[in-house]
């Protein structure tokens, strides 16, 4: 059993004047483990993104970190938003310095940290995203996809244990999206944690060991992507496709050409099959 | 490069595309601002043309050399102001009298324009002064981004929340320019701007759309400064620019010459 990084017992939240827009939500998410959370627009994915950085705090339920409940007070929550960052959808709404360099120390200046270190850090996250030419480039002359490596810079110069994806697709191009994934399966082989949250079942299917599956402000579905994605009856309620690799391999087994059980996630494992 | 692309296509706010080009962003920004402030308080305050002259000499001339601006831009730049400076400078050159007078005097039926030779001089000099003035901000402004200016301002102690003002609105600017370009395109493809009447419909709705849209990107961005440890202070690194000594020397040659212009020429 893997260590538990973050709990959430009962976690329910209301926005200002509307319906419940997370219901009773309880799931624990292990260290180093890359979790794909699917559902329709509007099932609270995001909402629950933002309650797990103490962005939105919580109606009702807890939220704990290595075991420690986060509070309202800002200690807590800044000790939480150290070590769970979220790369937002949109770039643009995210960054806010006038360089690339600044945008991305911002986070590590806001935690104090002496000046070396914010300057290592900073330094080390910008390599890592392959941005170092650009670093004194301003945002606003920046492609979307470069934005998209800035917006994730952001985090990782802060150091989190947990980084949440908000749909990091959405609106990239194929070029970028192959870079996203290139840096997902980065740091998943560095052991962080990862949530993300996409439409793309097929990227869910063969990147994710979990699926967290959202449908009306609550966990529809948690477990294997294989088992999840198999289940007709989930699938219907939360209005997924099924993965086409899923579909192919169960058609193969159906005619006998693949065994029983079997249910390659990738190209090159379903190659291998045969 | 993509992004060049798109900083072109910025048009208007090609100012801020020239200063991060700048050969001259790497010098110490509070040494330029400090340097053309000075020179701008030296035209305003010993008021001759030579010194305007010399000023205006060397700040373009720095511009272009050390700051790698093309002639061709540094002058389209200049003419920007140029309309305005000449309207106003005309009214100090010539009067109106219903008598004629002056030295050079046109009729227009009932009425006469005049200027003299004192006058003319005196508006030649206050165009001079304009245009000096300008350069030593455009020295500032062309080699210097927004960001390294506001952080001047913070080093000089202006009110927090005033730096904290432009470093915000100095993003949004773009941001809103670019929402309200594409709204605009998207009104255009639906025929939004065939009449006057619709073009006004449209630039309205555009307008009252922006509001929405910013506000909901105002909601945005706090969740994603929230989401970063932002505790009401906006805190980037600012890199330490070396101050060069050569740098302090022109400067320091150039005070020496504007001082010598004044006393022997002013």
């Amino acid at each position: 059993m893997r260590e538990t990084v973050l709990e959430i017992s009962h976690l329910s939240y209301l926005y200002e004047g509307e319906h419940e827009a997370l219901h009773d939500v309880s799931v624990s998410i292990g260290k180093g483990e890359q979790i794909a959370v699917i559902g329709s627009n509007g099932a609270g994915k995001s909402t629950f993104f933002l309650n797990l950085n103490g962005v939105l705090t919580p109606k009702e339920g807890t939220i704990s970190y290595r075991g420690r409940v986060i509070g309202r007070n800002r200690k807590d929550l800044n000790w939480l938003r150290e070590h769970v960052g979220i790369v937002f959808q949109d770039a643009d709404s995210q960054i806010i310095a006038s360089t690339v360099y600044q945008e991305v120390s911002f986070g590590p200046m806001n935690l104090g940290l002496p000046r070396e270190e914010v300057k290592e850090r900073t330094d080390e996250a910008l390599r890592y995203m392959d941005l170092t030419d650009m670093k004194d480039r301003p945002p606003h002359y920046l492609s979307g996809g470069e934005k998209k490596r800035v917006s994730i810079a952001d985090i990782l110069a802060m150091k989190p244990e947990v980084i949440i994806f908000d749909e990091p697709t959405a609106s990239l191009d194929p070029v970028n999206t192959l870079m996203l994934e290139e840096v997902l399966e980065k740091l998943g082989r560095e052991g962080r944690t990862l949530l993300v949250s996409t439409h793309d079942v097929d990227f869910a299917y063969r990147w994710a060991e979990r699926v967290l599956v959202f449908e009306g402000g609550g966990i529809l579905a948690d477990g294997d992507p294989a088992e999840i994605f198999r289940d007709g009856e989930i699938l219907k309620k939360a209005h997924l496709k099924k993965p086409l690799l899923l579909e192919a391999a169960q058609i193969l087994s159906g005619k006998g050409l693949l065994k029983e059980g079997e249910y390659p996630r990738t190209i090159e494992e379903f190659k291998k099959c045969f | 490069m993509e992004s060049q692309r798109t900083g072109h296509s910025h048009g208007e706010l090609s100012i801020d595309h020239y200063a991060y080009g700048s050969a001259m962003r790497s010098w110490n920004p509070s040494f330029k601002i400090v340097t053309a402030v000075f020179f701008l308080l030296c035209v305003i305050a010993m008021d001759s043309m030579a010194v305007s002259a010399v000023v205006l000499f060397f700040m373009a001339l720095v511009v272009m050399t050390a700051g790698g601006l093309s002639p061709l831009r540094y002058g389209k730049l200049m003419a920007i102001p140029l309309a305005f400076i000449l309207l106003s400078s005309i009214a100090i050159a010539f009067d109106f009298s219903m008598a004629p007078g002056g030295e050079y005097c046109l009729s227009l039926g009932f009425f006469y324009i005049f200027a003299d030779r004192q006058s003319l001089l005196e508006a030649g000099a206050l165009v001079l002064k304009a245009f000096s003035a300008v350069s030593c901000l455009y020295l500032i402004t062309l080699t210097t981004p927004m960001g390294e200016i506001v952080g001047f301002f913070r080093k000089i102690h202006v009110p927090k929340l005033l730096v904290e003002l432009m470093y915000m609105i100095y993003r949004f600017i773009f941001i809103l320019y670019d929402t309200q370009r594409k709204m605009a395109a998207a009104a255009r493809s639906r025929l939004g701007y065939h009449s006057v009447r619709a073009s006004w419909y449209s630039f309205g709705r555009i307008f009252s759309n922006l509001l929405v849209v910013s506000m909901r990107r105002a909601g945005a961005y706090y969740d994603a400064l929230e989401s970063r440890c932002y505790d009401g202070d906006l805190r980037f690194w600012e890199e330490k620019k070396k101050i060069c000594p050569l740098q302090v020397l022109g400067a320091a040659g150039l005070a020496v010459i504007v001082f010598v212009v004044w006393i022997y020429a002013g």
